[in-house]
């Protein structure tokens, strides 16, 4: 029963939907790392966090993404304990941790300004949390050297950390949470001040660690894309609530509702027949001359806007039948002159499947209260 | 004609850092190092005897008063012992004010702390010291709320000195402080107690030694204020400070005042020196 | 960045040296010449006068609107009188020596200081009509006089009394030996006070004169080796039980008013200040004698205005004045005609102003130098040995 009550949770939304996430075996007979049950947080009419549920399992590499102001990273905090719920609780582990102080709970936070001590060498801001777990000075040594390889900067102990560079940082700020070998690692938007290049090969990275070590991490972050890249779930948040919970090809393929829609990829979203459907850009193609449209849905229309942005052309497609659609051509080295000059007439197919219907509104209240019904 | 300074500046960087700092420079070397050069010249003066006159040429008898006199070695530890009691007193007051300032307080309310903390510094110096004489007198406010206990005030001396320093220099460390806690970011505070330090530990390990270069800068000022001062002493002590004696000698005998205000100066220099290694200066 | 290693400090500080050796040995302006050329008459007034005076002796209605003999006398000889008001003699002789003013009203322990730096004119007083009615006591003395010339206008003068809470300091006394022997003194532990001056070495002497009469003191200012160490002896061993040196008028009156002193040296001044707010205290004349200043208004040798300085210190020497300013500044008037003026008729009785005998028994105040005026010769100690002393004195 209980288990059932999540599995309709997660999929809340998503109502068109889709077949549900594979769960691992684990995850039926363990308890969760993570649960948190109604948890809430206002700032006085405010509603930053607006009861949420949510289970994370163990070994997980979960992501909440949302726009800033979403609640996500005021949930990071109570989970961590910075911030205390004004009503639900958090577990960890099955324990209620919801009255202890961060230093009473077994997590650690890897924070968005890294929050290195700049009066310690970077070995002394890795042990820290093991000299205060009064871990003997050898152990402590033998983890640090441990951490240090992980996160590939060794012989960069003894440095200062305004010695070193912000990439450099970050991995110090992960070896220092990682070190204390804690429940769950708390990641606090890590990558937000790198530049792109820098952030790619840290996502690598962090994905491969969290691997290593087997930790499970609960990621904040803005970027889809970075969460699309790394996550085994994600919660979408919106205005304190999540919109959707699902693995990233679910998400992507399958968003719940028009907000998802939007915010992760690019969204086409049209009304047909009274119903509102998203196509995403590269499942649409521009059909030539005597192209096959066999099992295509089809419509007439004219580009109004072309850009090249190097691997594709992206086109603007106003259909007749009313809305307009964004279409993502491959650069292909067949094609000397790729389609899409601005005021040419097309006809853009796709498959009908890949038509999602997606809910009107962005309130999922009304959702929930649906779901509340089925179970 | 501007246009062309414009272009002589323009490539000479050097010749632009030099124009701009002339004038503090020249005011720098004239008017503190000059008054400086001439204090410590006067410091080998002496007196004309009859007319009380400074006769000038060179002479060390001054500095021979100053070794060979027991009370000016009295006075010098007792100006210390005060002024090193003060910033003692002043760094454990101004702390908490600070901290509350600086991490608990909102920004409202931290404005209006700002405020408070520099407050006093606009009335005048004698009408505080003026206020503690007379809450310090026999008849005085304190005498009065302790007596209902059986005890008495401690009167004009060197106690007094010591509170009312205390008193009047706070906002000299409060200010530094503040400033060096609100310096630190809220995260390195999280990310300690994260680590699983308890308060006490991250007070100890993370806020003190990153607020240090701040409680030392303050103490510079409590204690070289301390050190200076003649008009809390006079007011409400009963014993000289290094200030009364180069006030006292002043008009009556100004190479020896001058020779005498090189004590505090050694004494600031050597004070700078140990609070250079401690790193105080490390993070300015 | 580089020209950090350039260790600016150091350079500076080698700048310093520099300017310290040079400034050392080679000094810079010369000193003022002495002028002896005595004053024999009165020119045009100038139109202006700059002063430097005792708070309450140029009064000119500012502080009370009745008390004004200020704007007067502008009117009656055009001169626009700018008073600095100094509150120690030190601070006297610092100001005269700067040049900026005509004349100041200097007391004993300053004038002999500025008489011998040449700081002022010698005049002939002839020419000032009120100098024949000035009491012949205050004339030719050692702190308006030198070589037979004399130095100014006297103003007044006043006793350093024994001032006594009457409440806690029973019976009334008649001794210094209340404040300097210990057996009476640590009766009044931390609550005898005294004038923060090195003149007050002087007040030790005559008690030292009256009761130990080995020493062979007789001026207390002019006090040899071993008769200065023992009144310094008995300043530090008094030392213990002072409870304040009052540094000026004010805080002398605030501190009986408060109970922090109740007996101590003080002036008629804060005496008739007390008595007026109702305070339970008295002052008198100890059997010893006391140490007194008696003032004299002088003329700068560097006058701008010397016709406008002549002009008031005529005027400070006329009757009306006079009582004007001794009843204000509570002292015994230097002219006695003053005497049938005051409003109070008995001011001048209060202030013994004619009592002849009072006035022998006070020594007043002058510049402490090495020339013992006997056959000791030059072997006093000089004022700025008691400025160190005084230092030793309070520790």
């Amino acid at each position: 029963m209980l288990l059932q009550l999540h599995q309709s949770r997660e999929s809340r939304g998503a109502t068109t939907s889709s077949p549900s996430t594979p769960r691992s075996p684990a995850d039926q007979t363990s308890v969760p790392d993570v649960r948190l049950t109604g948890l809430t947080r206002r700032y006085g009419d405010f509603t930053a966090v607006d009861s949420i549920d949510l289970d994370v399992r163990q070994g997980e590499f979960f992501t909440m993404l949302g726009p800033s102001g979403s609640g996500k990273t005021t949930t990071l905090k109570m989970i961590a304990g910075f911030e205390q719920p004004d009503a639900g609780k958090v577990e960890l582990g099955g324990q209620d941790v919801s009255g202890l102080a961060p230093y009473a709970r077994s997590v650690n936070t890897v924070f968005q300004d890294y929050a290195l001590f700049p009066h310690m060498t970077v070995s002394a801001n890795i042990e820290y949390g093991l000299s205060i777990a009064k871990i003997p000075k050898s152990d402590r040594a033998e983890r640090r050297t441990e951490a240090l390889r992980m996160v590939r900067l060794e012989g960069h102990g003894d440095r200062k950390p305004n010695e070193l560079s912000g990439g450099q940082r970050q991995r110090v700020a992960l070896a220092r949470a990682i070190v204390n070998r804690p429940r769950v690692l708390l990641l606090d938007e890590p990558l937000g001040a790198l530049d792109l290049k820098l952030r790619e090969q840290m996502q690598v990275e962090l994905k491969q660690i969290q691997s290593e070590v087997g930790i499970t991490f609960i990621y904040v972050t803005h970027d889809q894309d970075e969460a699309l890249t790394m996550s085994d779930r994600i919660a979408v948040f919106n205005e304190g609530r999540i919109e959707q919970l699902s693995s990233p090809r679910d998400l992507y393929e399958h968003p719940a509702n028009e907000f998802v829609a939007g915010f992760v990829g690019v969204s086409n979203a049209i009304e047909r027949d009274g119903k509102k459907l998203t196509i995403r850009p590269e499942k649409i193609r521009l059909i030539g001359e005597g192209d096959p449209t066999d099992g295509l849905v089809t419509e007439r229309g004219e580009i109004t806007e072309s850009a090249y942005v190097g691997m594709v052309t992206r086109v603007k497609v106003e259909l007749e039948q009313g809305g307009a659609v964004q279409v993502a051509l491959q650069n292909t080295e067949s094609e000397a002159e790729p389609g899409g000059r601005v005021g040419q007439k097309v006809v853009v197919g796709w498959r009908p499947e890949h038509a999602v219907s997606i809910q009107q509104g962005e309130r999922t209240q009304s959702v929930q209260l649906e779901e509340e019904n089925v179970s | 004609m501007g246009r062309r300074l414009a272009d002589l500046f323009q490539g000479h960087p050097r010749l632009t850092v030099a124009a701009l700092l002339a004038a503090p420079i020249g005011w720098l070397v004239i008017g503190y190092l000059g008054s400086l050069a001439v204090m410590l010249a006067a410091s080998f003066w002496h007196l004309n005897e009859l007319s009380g006159e400074v006769t000038q040429g060179f002479s060390l008898d001054n500095f021979d008063t100053i070794f060979s006199d027991e009370v000016y070695r009295t006075i010098t530890f007792r100006t210390i012992g005060v002024a090193a009691a003060v910033t003692v007193t002043d760094a454990i007051l101004a702390f908490p004010i600070a901290f509350y300032m600086a991490k608990l307080a909102k920004p409202r309310m931290q404005s209006v702390l700002v405020v408070a903390v520099l407050l006093p510094l606009w009335s005048s110096y004698l009408v505080k010291v003026g206020a503690w004489r007379l809450m310090l007198s026999e008849d005085g406010a304190i005498n009065w709320a302790l007596s209902p206990f059986g005890l008495h005030g401690p009167g004009y001396g060197t106690v007094a000195v010591w509170l009312v320093m205390s008193y009047i220099w706070l906002p000299y460390m409060i200010i530094p402080i503040y400033a060096g806690l609100q310096r630190i970011p809220d995260s390195l505070l999280s990310a300690s107690e994260d680590l699983g330090a308890k308060p006490a530990k991250t007070f100890r390990k993370v806020i003190m030694p990153l607020t240090f270069p701040a409680i030392v800068a303050g103490s510079i000022f409590t204690f070289s204020l301390t050190l200076g001062d003649y008009i809390t002493p006079a007011n409400v002590g009963n014993k000289q400070f290094i200030g009364n004696v180069v006030y006292s000698n002043f008009v009556a005998n100004l190479p020896l005042a001058a020779a005498i205000t090189v004590i505090p100066i050694v004494v600031m220099v050597i004070y700078l020196l140990i609070a250079r290694r401690f790193g105080a200066f490390e993070h300015v | 960045m580089s020209y950090a290693n350039r260790h600016p400090a150091r350079f500076a500080w080698l700048l310093v040296l520099a300017m310290v050796g040079v400034l050392a040995v080679a000094g810079c302006g010369g000193s003022s010449d002495s002028n002896s050329d005595e004053v024999t008459s009165i020119g045009q007034t100038e139109g202006a006068l700059n002063l430097i005076a005792w708070a309450g002796y140029a009064e000119d209605g500012s502080t009370d609107k009745t008390v004004d003999w200020v704007t007067p006398f502008e009117k009656q000889t055009q001169c626009k009188v700018n008073t600095k008001t100094a509150s120690t003699s030190d601070e006297m002789v610092k100001l005269m020596r700067t040049g900026q003013y005509d004349g100041v009203s200097a007391s004993g322990d300053a004038s002999v200081r500025l008489i011998e730096g040449g700081d002022v004119s010698p005049i002939d007083m002839s020419i000032l009509s009120n100098y024949a009615d000035i009491n012949p006591s205050l004339k030719d003395q050692d702190y308006n006089s030198k070589d037979g010339q004399n130095y100014g206008m006297p103003h007044g003068w006043g006793a350093n009394v024994l001032l006594y809470n009457k409440d806690a300091v029973q019976p009334a006394p008649d001794s210094w030996g209340s404040v300097f022997d210990p057996a009476m003194a640590s009766k009044y532990s931390g609550k005898i006070t005294a004038p923060d001056n090195p003149i007050y070495i002087a007040d030790a002497a005559v008690y030292l004169e009256a009761t130990q009469p080995d020493l062979g003191i007789t001026d207390p200012y002019e006090l040899d080796e071993d008769q200065f160490n023992a009144a310094v002896d008995l300043l530090k061993q008094q030392n213990k039980f002072i409870g304040e040196y009052w540094p000026d008028a004010t805080k002398n009156i605030s501190s009986y008013t408060n109970g922090d002193s109740v007996i101590g040296s003080s002036w008629q001044y804060q005496t008739s200040a007390l008595q007026a707010a109702g305070e339970n205290v008295d002052a008198d004349l100890p059997k010893e004698g006391s140490t007194g200043w008696s003032d004299t208004w002088m003329l700068s040798s560097q006058a701008e205005h010397p016709n406008c300085m002549l002009e008031w210190m005529n005027w400070m020497g006329s009757p009306k004045v006079q009582a004007q300013v001794a009843e204000w500044f509570g002292e015994a008037p230097a002219n006695l005609g003053a005497c049938d003026l005051t409003s109070d008729p008995n001011h001048c009785d209060t202030y013994h102003a004619k009592d002849e005998k009072y006035y022998d028994q006070i020594a007043f105040w002058k510049t402490p130098i090495s020339d013992c005026g006997d056959d000791r010769g030059s072997v006093c100690m000089t004022y700025d040995q008691w400025v160190q002393a005084w230092t030793e004195i309070k520790g």
